[in-house]
């Protein structure tokens, strides 16, 4: 059973996904449509733990930023006791929005209407002619902004609008193994560097969020010239090497490609790779030291990219970290937050550079970003025309391959790297909430 | 800590990471005034002075209102708690 209001059409198609799923086939219609915008409104952004910020975009108190779970605005602030907070970007009084401001600091919120005064943690304290408009009869205490349940894995905050959802502990499943590539740069951790790249894309966010979680095929094609002209250490020979996992049921999924002959952790500064012998386990040494490019998505819409590029062709690589937010606004319509996640014990030299290597390839003018939105978009496109209602495309790669007995992380893994694997489970993961009984 | 301090808290009492303790001013805004603002409002601080003496003048130009504190009145704010700060906009929420 799907949410009253989804035609036949749509609810015959998920019914028959499912199937199709396990045989390798995946309708198009999924990537452009708004009924299934309607669903995964309703039945997966509202139950799914759901990234909204970082915590070092907010170190002082006060600071705050505004961000989203589906078409709900959320202000995630520190308030004034150092403690990170999300409530929804509304006063309680008659539902104005509270901060109009992407960032900012404030000990306080006064909304613009009425002037209902809020702790920045959301307490409603300050109310206009109070002792002569309501004569005792508004209990403050029952009028604070509305809270939105948060968790955080190492420097992530995480909300849900689901208050009977697992821990996000459970809902990460043992991803946080992979997660730690990026986000335990070094014995201090990652930060942002700079606020994100945040823009508006005519594409659907399944279809990056998928790239992100693995598609290590897309890349000697769709970015060729990094390959040519010497930018990027793979090349078209060997560029299937490497492993493919995912966490079963949980839909997420990490791409670690190799390059045979490339040093242990190679485009790293020497002094962050010792503080990472000491800082990450074994298993996970083993897994980070080889990998080239680490593409990895939490589900359903953060994604991760760890990789060296050179700054100068034929140099040797930097190696960069973006994180990215895939957030729908619409049928095959997205708004997109890009960052960059630097090792917060790096030099002032290393973050710069690994910056430079950022914009340069994912920052919204990057030549990455620009190769992978121009198909991106095309093919939102192609999935929203009438002729291609009824079309599957192919998922059947790696569907016979076996798994790997001895790989030392946790989660699902095949080799080599390019594999339909991942995808089938993020898929199959998306459909499960998506006909989620109410 | 010694025994002095004790009554205003002490220093692991205080929000620590976040809390700008750690921030040397670097810049005492003597050429010109300050503006403080966010999306909620905007005042504009100066340091005034007096025959005597100096003091600092904060100015809320959308509101027109004005004060001037000396440095009593600034070391007093410097260790109030930030509930403090809540019911002073409890009881003055201001439009
Ligand atoms: S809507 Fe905010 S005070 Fe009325
Ligand atoms: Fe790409």
């Amino acid at each position: 059973m799907t949410a009253t209001g989804t035609s036949e059409g749509v609810q015959r198609m998920l019914a028959d996904m499912r199937e199709g799923v396990l045989q390798g086939r995946v309708p198009a219609r999924i990537f452009n449509d708004q009924e299934i915008f309607d669903l995964e409104r309703d039945k997966l952004f509202s139950t799914a733990w759901c990234f909204l910020a970082h915590e070092s975009e907010i170190p002082k108190n006060g600071d705050y930023v505004v961000r989203y779970i589906a078409n709900n605005s959320i202000i995630v602030v520190r308030d004034e006791h150092g403690n990170i907070n999300a409530n929804l970007n509304m006063c309680r009084h008659r539902g104005n929005m509270m901060c109009k401001s992407e960032m900012g600091n404030a000990s306080h919120f006064r909304c613009s209407y009425h002037g209902w005064v809020y702790k920045n943690s959301g307490e409603l304290i300050g109310v206009p002619y109070f002792k002569e408009g309501y004569e005792g009869q508004l209990d403050k205490k029952q009028w604070g902004m509305i809270k939105i349940r948060i968790d955080t894995y190492a420097g992530l905050i995480f909300g849900t609008l689901d208050p009977q959802a697992p821990s996000l502990d459970e809902y990460l499943g043992g991803f946080q193994f992979y997660l730690d590539i990026y986000l335990r740069q070094g014995a201090g951790g990652s930060e942002v560097h700079g606020p994100p790249d945040h823009w508006v894309a005519e594409t659907d966010w399944k279809i990056c969020a998928e790239n992100f979680s693995g598609d290590g095929y897309h890349t000697p094609v769709a970015h060729q010239f990094g390959f040519h002209l010497g930018y990027f250490p793979s090349s078209g020979a060997t560029h299937s090497e490497g492993w493919a996992v995912h966490i079963p049921d949980k839909g997420h999924g990490i791409g670690l490609g190799h390059t045979p002959g490339m040093p242990p952790f190679f485009g790293y500064p020497d002094e962050l790779v010792e503080q990472m012998r000491g800082s990450l386990s074994a298993e996970q040494i083993e897994v980070f030291s080889k990998t080239r490019t680490a593409v990895g998505s939490v589900f359903p819409n953060l994604s991760f990219l760890i990789q060296p590029f050179s700054l100068v062709p034929g140099e040797p690589g930097v190696r960069f970290c973006t994180m990215r937010l895939w957030h729908p606004i619409g049928p095959g319509r997205m708004e997109m937050w890009s960052w960059c996640l630097v090792p917060k014990d790096a030099s002032d030299e290393y973050k710069e550079a690994a910056y430079k290597a950022y914009t340069l390839t994912f920052g919204q003018a990057g030549t990455f970003e620009q190769d992978d939105f121009e198909n991106w978009t095309r093919v939102t496109k192609a999935a929203g025309a009438t002729a291609v209602r009824d079309v599957d495309f192919p998922y059947v790669m790696g569907l016979e391959r076996p798994r790997l007995a001895d790989f030392p992380g946790p989660g699902y893994a095949v080799s080599p790297y390019v594999t339909d694997t991942n995808f089938r489970n993020l898929w199959s993961t998306w459909l499960d909430y998506l006909t989620r009984e109410a | 800590m010694d025994e002095d301090s004790s009554e205003h808290g002490t220093a692991e009492q205080w929000p620590a990471g976040g809390a700008l303790l750690d921030e040397v001013p670097r810049d005492g805004g003597v050429e010109g005034p300050i503006v403080i603002a966010n999306e909620f409002a905007d005042v504009v601080v100066t340091r005034v002075h007096t025959r005597n003496g100096v003091r600092l003048d904060i100015w809320s130009p959308r509101r027109g209102t004005r004060v001037q504190l000396d440095a009593v009145e600034l070391d007093c704010l410097s260790y109030q708690e930030p509930e403090t700060f809540t019911e002073m906009l409890e009881r003055k929420p201001g439009g």
